[in-house]
């Protein structure tokens, strides 16, 4: 009896899920495929792979012979033993890869240098103030506290178009810095509100007894405070991650110069450029750009859940 | 050098006092630069008429004014706006609840924990590229969807569905279907496994199972979830329009344009920042507004912490 309930949750739980992952499917699929082959037929396997995994077989096998392949670059037809086949379709099948990773790369650094500044930027003027705010008790500290809450009633919409009259003002359109100091100060906001909840609820006796033995403050916050405050770290830290990595208007609106493109506003400008017009390469740009988030998500994905819902309610 | 029998010149109390005022000082002026400044700037600027290097005049209100009245995209993008976002908040509060529901009603620990996972997977790709795979790989001429109605010799039917002005609107809305965002599931699935199992327990000793337990126990019992999806639906409903400049640019028209979009283009098409600034005002008006509704008539203050 339950085990036939549990079958039909199953069931209807996979049919949502196939929904939901399916136009992921079909840009894998069609990643490796040209556009002849995506327009002949837009749900069939892609050919070269196909022919790959033959070849490669045979050639496991140790079959001796040889292949008719086409080569489309060059329009014309030529017979490979098997082992020179699975060479030239291991170069077909990721042809696209090479050139979406070769417009990409460029992006790729610019993003890595704005999410590793950020984040650390975010990390350290997070806990370091949330630190102080929650243990030390001096004239302002609420009045301090809510002046970097308050912020969090400002939406995005409200101050997207002054914040860049404002870094333009600066001198900072088209650099690094325009991305990684405005999201460090807005980024800390979160930050201090998460790690200052962290700390006031740690036990005013763990502080009273590393004084005893004589640590100094920064003693304290580095030897106590940090280790002991890693969960919530890297939950910060994975939001933080999230956050820049998806990030597109700003970085499209502040840096027009391609240098400058982070992998959000580049996928966008490359989708308006010629090399648009192969969407086997889109697609190709599409999932690398996911693959570091996806390394990330698998090597912690109880942070991502646990940011996800701690981010929601009273952290 | 002071000498240490003499009373310090400051007491230890206030050094104590100045030595964290000085650390916290780069927190907080960033912000002020950053965040206060700008918003101080989106009202002041609202108020005058400039173009960048330009000279700038002081118009008053009269950019409020041109918006509710002579502007011709207002109207339009308001309904717009209406149509997304009570759009949005049907399907964010009904169908991630439902998969909730029935990852939570399967026995195994270790199913559930991979379902969640499942859903959750999707936010590795970048907003950006699922947006570009919603024009370009689904919506498109030789698209996922026109090529499905060819195979099932449904080829009369199909659209440029993004660029077809009776379509372009609930094309737009589709987008991300089935709606079953990874994010709302989990909220709702930590909402419906905070239920004690005495109210549970009870449940089933009355005969209340099924849809009927989901209906009279289950949801009344996840009300502040929905209500936190809810305003982070409606607030992420009046602010977003990253989607659309991926996807229609607002046309055909201005068939999928929004308040939004119209600020957008008004500051980095048109130079118009002044005017930009003013319907940026207006729109934090409207999502301040909601918010403290919100909070008025659904006390859940703690939930409204995360409406950044």
């Amino acid at each position: 009896m339950k085990h036939t309930k549990n079958w039909y949750l199953h069931l209807s739980i996979l049919a949502f899920a196939s929904l939901t992952l399916l136009p992921f499917y079909f840009v894998i699929n069609n990643s490796f495929r040209s556009n002849t082959e995506m327009y002949h037929s837009f749900f069939g396997f892609p050919k070269t792979l196909e022919q790959l995994i033959v070849c490669s077989y045979k050639t496991i096998k140790g079959e001796k012979g040889t292949i008719v392949v086409n080569d489309e670059q060059e329009q014309i037809s030529k017979t490979l033993t098997y082992k020179d086949a699975v060479k030239f379709y291991f170069d077909s099948v990721t042809r696209n890869y090479k050139s979406a990773w070769k417009v990409l790369r460029p992006y790729f650094l610019n993003t890595f240098l704005v999410v590793i500044a950020t984040a650390f930027g975010v990390l350290v003027f997070g806990s370091v103030t949330a630190y102080i705010l929650s243990r030390f008790k001096f004239p302002g500290n609420k009045v301090i506290f809510y002046y970097f809450i308050s912020t969090m009633m400002f939406p995005a919409v409200l101050t997207l178009v002054p914040s860049f009259l404002l870094v333009k003002r600066l001198g900072l359109l088209n650099s690094r810095l325009a991305l990684i100091i405005p999201a460090i100060a807005g980024g800390q906001v979160f930050a201090i509100f998460v790690f200052k909840s962290f700390f006031d609820g740690l036990p005013q006796d763990l502080f009273d007894s590393a004084k005893i033995d004589g640590a100094g403050h920064f003693s304290l916050y580095w030897n106590l405070i940090l280790p002991l405050s890693k969960p919530v770290l890297s939950v910060v830290l994975i939001m933080n991650i999230l956050g820049m990595w998806n990030s597109f208007l700003w970085p499209y609106i502040v840096n027009t110069d391609k240098k400058y493109h982070v992998i959000a506003s580049g996928l966008f400008v490359l989708s308006q450029t010629e090399a648009a017009a192969n969407f086997g390469l889109l697609y190709a740009a599409y999932i690398t750009s996911s693959i570091p988030l996806l390394i990330l998500f698998i090597y912690a994905t109880k942070t991502f859940i646990q940011g996800m819902t701690s981010g929601a309610f009273k952290a | 050098m002071a000498d240490k029998k003499d009373k310090p010149f400051i007491s230890y109390k206030l050094r104590g006092a100045l030595v964290c005022y000085s650390i916290i000082i780069i927190p907080i002026l960033l912000l002020g630069l950053f965040t206060y400044l700008p918003v101080f700037w989106a009202f002041q600027k609202s108020f005058y008429d400039f173009e960048i290097g330009g000279i700038s005049h002081f118009v008053g209100l009269s950019h409020y004014i041109e918006y509710f009245t002579t502007d011709p995209t207002t109207y339009i993008s308001l309904v717009n706006m209406a149509f997304f976002t009570l759009f949005a908040v049907v399907v964010r509060l009904s169908l991630p609840l439902i998969v909730a529901k029935l990852i939570i009603s399967i026995q195994s620990e270790r199913w559930r924990h991979f379902y969640r996972i499942l859903f959750l997977a999707p936010i590795v790709v970048p907003g950006v590229a699922t947006m570009l795979i919603w024009g370009g790989m689904i919506y498109s001429s030789q698209g996922l969807i026109n090529e499905f109605l060819r195979l099932i010799g449904l080829g009369n039917y199909t659209h440029a569905w993004l660029a077809n002005p009776g379509t372009a609107l609930i094309a737009v809305a589709m987008v991300g279907f089935p709606f079953i965002g990874g994010f709302e599931v989990l909220i709702y699935y930590a909402g419906l496994s905070g239920i004690p199992e005495s109210v549970n327990e009870a449940a089933l000793l009355e005969g209340c199972v099924g849809i009927r337990k989901f209906f009279l126990i289950d949801i009344p019992m996840v009300l502040s979830q929905l209500k936190l999806i809810l305003i982070l639906t409606v607030i992420a409903g009046i602010q977003g329009f990253e989607g659309l400049i991926i996807l229609t640019s607002g046309g055909p028209g201005y068939r999928t344009t929004v308040p939004g979009l119209m600020m957008y283009f008004n500051a980095f098409s048109f130079q118009r920042f002044g005017y930009a600034c003013a319907v940026g005002v207006i729109l934090f008006v409207l999502i301040f507004t909601l918010t403290i509704i919100n909070f008025k008539f659904f006390k859940s203050a703690e939930e409204l912490q995360a409406t950044k």
